[in-house]
């Protein structure tokens, strides 16, 4: 059995390390109530402008193409990898850069095997994971996380966008965790580019005659790329919250394993010390005895 | 008629308004209430509302899109 110093050493580190994790969920949770409303507030945004796209989408005859709906054969595939800076928050990160590998070694092997396919990681971590398994990172934008905006987001939309126009990568993937609650992340694979339209047959765009200035293709042209800038601003925030929430979680059961730890050890270190008692006490009635003896 | 101006950061206003003045890409124009459905892009800008209790209050936005239908107004505005 370990000596009672040793007993003692340990029980007080292991309160450390729970003073610690209990402080980081703290702080977790905090940061989660913000991510969620700041979540919260994008939703109707992102609802209306989808809404507004898809009326008009469905009232243009034969639709004109635009650039960012053009089809193309996916020789070059660029995979947008959203994972967090910072670790410590369960198997948030792996789950997401697996789904990621996964993508590329399933539906895009042939690009993969060829060289052909990118990778683009916002957060260190998801980097760490690939750069483990000797695969290349082309660029990354890890420092977006520190300063979650709308206007950092539609810089960083707008670099991919060009890429996209400009024949660098022909299709587009977004990876990222969708947040759904504290405890559960979905791992979330979305075409971003081309964009997918989707046909839906609303008669009551149709039918209501609406004004259109200055005119149907030209306000398609402009909502398209703002929709674009908003998905990733949407995947960001969504990815942001789900870290928070996470890393909640794992802090959440980390702290419970410590107190447990912490009454075991107790536990062991109490039956030592009266181990240790009832031998003194031995010693001493012995040596008592020998003397009247 | 109902009045919604919504950014990505948050939603700015949001009530009952007697009429509406927007920064439209083919030049500034008026929403009042009953106007024909419409949809149209938004320049760099003030909007002008005027609440149902004579309250003017101005937005600055830096571009957007509206649409108006059934006396209900969005804008969905970059920043205000």
């Amino acid at each position: 059995m370990a000596s009672l110093k040793e007993i003692r050493t340990r029980i007080s580190s292991v309160k450390t390390t729970r003073q610690v994790t209990s402080a980081m969920k703290m702080v977790s949770a905090a940061k989660l109530k913000k991510a969620q409303n700041a979540i919260l507030q994008i939703r109707p945004y992102a609802d209306k402008l989808h809404d507004i796209l898809a009326s008009l989408s469905a009232s243009l005859e034969n639709s004109e193409e635009s650039v960012y709906t053009r089809q193309r054969a996916p020789e070059k595939v660029l995979i947008v990898l959203i994972s967090s800076n910072r670790g410590l928050c369960g198997a948030f990160n792996s789950n997401i850069a697996k789904t990621a590998y996964e993508l590329a070694s399933s539906k895009y092997a042939r690009q993969f095997n060829s060289g052909q396919l990118d990778f683009f990681t916002v957060g260190k971590q998801g980097q760490k994971y690939l750069k483990s398994r000797k695969i290349p990172v082309s660029d990354q934008a890890d420092e977006i996380l520190d300063s979650l905006t709308y206007d950092n987001c539609s810089n960083l939309a707008t670099n991919l966008m060009n890429d996209f126009v400009s024949g660098k990568y022909d299709r587009i993937e977004l990876v990222y965790n969708q947040f759904k609650n504290a405890a559960v992340q979905i791992c979330t694979k979305e075409q971003f580019l081309p964009v997918e339209i989707s046909e839906e047959d609303d008669m009551s765009a149709k039918n209501s005659n609406f004004i259109y200035e200055p005119s149907k293709e030209q306000i398609v042209e402009e909502l398209i790329p703002k929709s674009l800038k908003v998905q990733i601003f949407k995947a960001l925030l969504d990815s942001n919250a789900a870290e928070h929430g996470a890393r909640m979680t794992a802090m959440h059961k980390a702290t419970d394993n410590a107190t447990d730890l912490i009454h075991d050890l107790t536990l062991t270190f109490n039956k030592a010390r009266q181990a240790a008692i009832t031998n003194a006490i031995l010693e001493v009635t012995n040596g008592a005895e020998a003397l009247n003896g | 008629m109902f009045l919604e101006i919504i950014t990505p950061s948050k939603k700015v206003f949001s009530g009952e308004i007697t009429l509406i003045k927007l920064p439209g890409t083919k030049g500034s124009f008026e929403i009042l209430n009953n106007h024909a459905p419409i949809i149209s892009t938004l320049e760099e800008g003030k909007i002008k509302i005027i609440e149902t209790n004579e309250q003017i209050s101005f937005f600055d936005v830096p571009g957007g899109v509206v649409e108006a239908k059934n006396n209900k107004i969005i804008v969905l505005a970059e920043s205000a």
